[in-house]
């Protein structure tokens, strides 16, 4: 007999008992949609990842001015601030440091006219710019002059700008932040999230010179909050860190037994993490999906027993009529992977369409790869041959003078 | 395997035996049977429930395997093959007919008559072609894509007979085929397996506790406690069953006068 004809004779007992074999295959769609939507949560987080580390500028650390020991007792953080400008530059000169921008940040009032918003304020160097990937939507980014100058200009978030502005033109125009008044110069074009939790949108950014005379009270003239570098390589990340460690230790004179008196955060540990988020989900979902697939396997092998009981004559009436043993296997192993087959066509289009759902909702993407399709085909092919396999043998076994008495 | 079955016996069982064993409990069921059929013959097998009729046709069938004796089926030594071998020699040599018909549910009439062809490796569209020939002659063509429950008693036994005949076999087997039919159908039926032998030469074995079936067969073996009682002509051996029956009759008759005597003696 050949295959399309024992295979179509299979559909035909699943369809004569439509409820029991749609209950049969539940366990093996639901395992079949975890493995898929496993699959497709974790590239779609890795894409995530991708995508919010390209907003956030790759390869970058923070240098932050920690709290320092004083007399044995641990100091609030900030409260001496012991980073300069000259650390700033003297990390900006190192091999493995691709770009590197001190930091004095802010939260001012910005207003224009009757408008007026509370918003962080960023003062930095150009540097800043290249390293974060900014991009401007309007006008020109800040200068070296305008640091050198200590220039009264800003350069406004998406958001800020209109919010201040609605539809006329900011350029040129002069605002104030703190009741000071720092002009228009450009505007950027990015969005998303910035590493310190704000959003670039709502971000103004002026030099850091004019920042310290006009926003931010520092305890010398030199000091910064904190400094962002970049690494040339996502691989001389870990010697950049070891090298801007060695620098500022050597510069602010810390001796071997001593505690930094900053603190180095890697961005690309947020990367990390939300990498080691998206293996711990995946790991739920396939835990869920194996122990799915395992439970609907043990309900097909049942299935398929109380069939090879109830069709123990027609088992009979095939062997006395020329069935070898080895057909009548055939045809309950094929009868299972058809099962499992369907219930893994089911599976992935459920989990599609619960893909296609979360996509919807615009916050995360989810897409099932023809990855996940081929792994689903071969995980219930696998399932169906490996639990049909023991209720066929027994098929096979059954002798025909007693599958003929069996009424 | 050559094909030799014409110039010997179509079926030959020489002492053959059959136990039963439940643990270590031997039940003996037939003790020592010879048997012989040629081609084109038409044999009626009797016996009353436990006379070791069934366990015969089984063995005839292929369906079992004799405990000791050989059997001989179509120049094959049957109780040496394998069950896929079994299965084959079935398939190309024996043609059954059920008395439930078993006929196969889910399946059209046309489907059911063409499955045996189907385990011969005949290609679907051919199967089908013979098939609906097999249904032709028994006259059943314009049920051909029904299912066998919307037909008749005697129109399933009709379809069983075509599925019977369609792999063309040198033997055809028929296990009480008229046990669920009503007197009608059952002589329309014992006339298609009649004209089967008289035209075509069609050997058969009808299994059978009704004598009236039995006459329709040339010859009759009787069977009785596991032995062959009688093994002759159809006519002489019913003729020799109703004597039987009679002074099996006469006996009980006797037995029963002979015990109400006794109690009036009292």
């Amino acid at each position: 007999m050949s295959f399309f004809q024992v295979w179509a004779e299979s559909l035909r007992a699943m369809l004569a008992n439509p409820m029991r074999t749609l209950l049969t295959m539940l366990g093996i769609i639901i395992g079949i949609a975890s493995v898929v939507l496993m699959l497709a949560v974790g590239d779609g987080i890795k894409a995530f990842i991708d995508k919010q580390l390209s907003v956030l500028g790759s390869n970058l650390v923070a240098i932050g001015a920690d709290s320092r020991k004083a007399v044995g007792a641990r100091l609030k953080t900030g409260t001496v601030l012991t980073l300069t400008m000259d650390d700033a530059e003297a990390i900006n000169r190192l091999p493995t440091v691709l770009g590197a921008a001190p930091m004095l940040t802010t939260f001012s009032q910005i207003s224009y006219g009757n408008e007026n918003s509370a918003n962080t304020v960023h003062g930095t160097t150009p540097a800043n710019f290249v390293i974060r990937n900014l991009r401007m939507a309007k006008g020109i980014p800040i200068s070296d002059v305008d640091v050198a100058s200590a220039a009264r200009v800003a350069v406004l978030g998406k958001k800020v700008a209109e919010q201040l502005f609605y539809k006329t033109d900011p350029l040129n125009q002069r605002i104030r932040i703190d009741n000071q008044s720092f002009q228009v110069i450009g505007v950027l074009d990015n969005e998303g999230q910035t590493f310190d939790a704000g959003d670039i949108a709502e971000l103004v950014i002026v030099p850091i010179t004019s920042a310290r005379v006009a926003l931010v009270r520092t305890p010398t003239p030199r000091t910064v909050q904190y400094i962002i570098a970049q690494a040339k390589s996502a691989e001389g990340l870990a010697d950049m860190v070891a090298d801007i460690s060695d620098l500022v230790r050597d510069r602010h004179r810390i001796r071997a037994e001593d505690q930094d008196d900053f603190r180095i955060t890697n961005f690309g540990d947020f990367a990390k993490t939300g990498e080691a988020i998206a293996a711990g989900l995946s790991i739920a979902l396939g835990f869920i999906g194996a122990i799915s697939l395992v439970v609907g396997g043990i309900g097909i092998m049942n299935i398929m027993l109380v069939s090879v009981t109830e069709r123990t004559r027609e088992i009979g009436i095939r062997m006395a009529i020329g069935a070898r043993p080895a057909d009548v296997l055939w045809q309950f192993l094929i009868e299972a992977v058809s099962i499992c087959l369907v219930s893994g066509v089911i599976g992935v289009g459920l989990s599609a369409g619960l893909a296609a759902a979360v996509t919807s909702t615009g916050k995360f993407d989810m897409s099932i790869g023809l990855k996940a399709v081929l792994i689903a085909t071969v995980f219930s092919c696998g399932i169906g041959v490996f639990f049909g396999f023991y209720p066929a043998r027994r098929a096979s076994k059954l002798q025909p003078v007693e599958c003929l008495r069996h009424e | 395997m050559p094909d030799t079955s014409h110039q010997e016996a179509l079926v030959q069982l020489s002492a053959v035996r059959k136990s039963y064993f439940s643990g270590r409990v031997e039940t003996p069921v037939l003790h020592g049977i010879d048997f012989t059929m040629l081609h084109g013959d038409f044999v009626a097998v009797m016996g009353q429930s436990g006379s070791g009729k069934s366990t015969l046709m089984n063995i005839l069938g292929c369906l079992d395997t004799p405990t000791s004796g050989n059997h001989r089926l179509a120049g094959s030594e049957v109780s040496q093959l394998s069950r896929a071998e079994l299965a084959v020699l079935r398939n190309r040599t024996l043609g059954f007919v059920f008395q439930s018909f078993n006929l196969l549910k889910r399946m059209s009439v046309l489907d059911n008559v063409a499955l045996p062809l189907l385990y011969a490796s005949v290609s679907r569209a051919e199967a089908r072609k013979r098939a609906a020939i097999q249904l032709a002659k028994v006259g059943l063509t314009e049920y051909s894509h029904r299912q066998p429950n919307q037909l008749s008693g005697g129109q399933q036994q009709r379809v069983a007979i075509a599925r019977a005949l369609v792999a063309d076999p040198p033997l055809i087997l028929a296990d009480e085929p008229t046990g669920n039919l009503d007197t009608r159908t059952s002589i329309d039926i014992m006339a298609v397996l009649t004209e089967l032998n008289r035209d075509r030469g069609q050997s058969i074995i009808v299994v059978t506790h009704e004598p009236d079936i039995a006459a329709y067969a040339k010859r009759l073996v009787r069977l009785k406690d596991g032995l062959v009682l009688y093994d002759g002509p159809a006519h002489e051996g019913l003729r020799q069953l109703q004597e039987d029956q009679r002074s099996e009759e006469t006996a009980l008759a006797a037995a029963a006068s002979a015990k109400d005597a006794a109690k009036e003696g009292a």
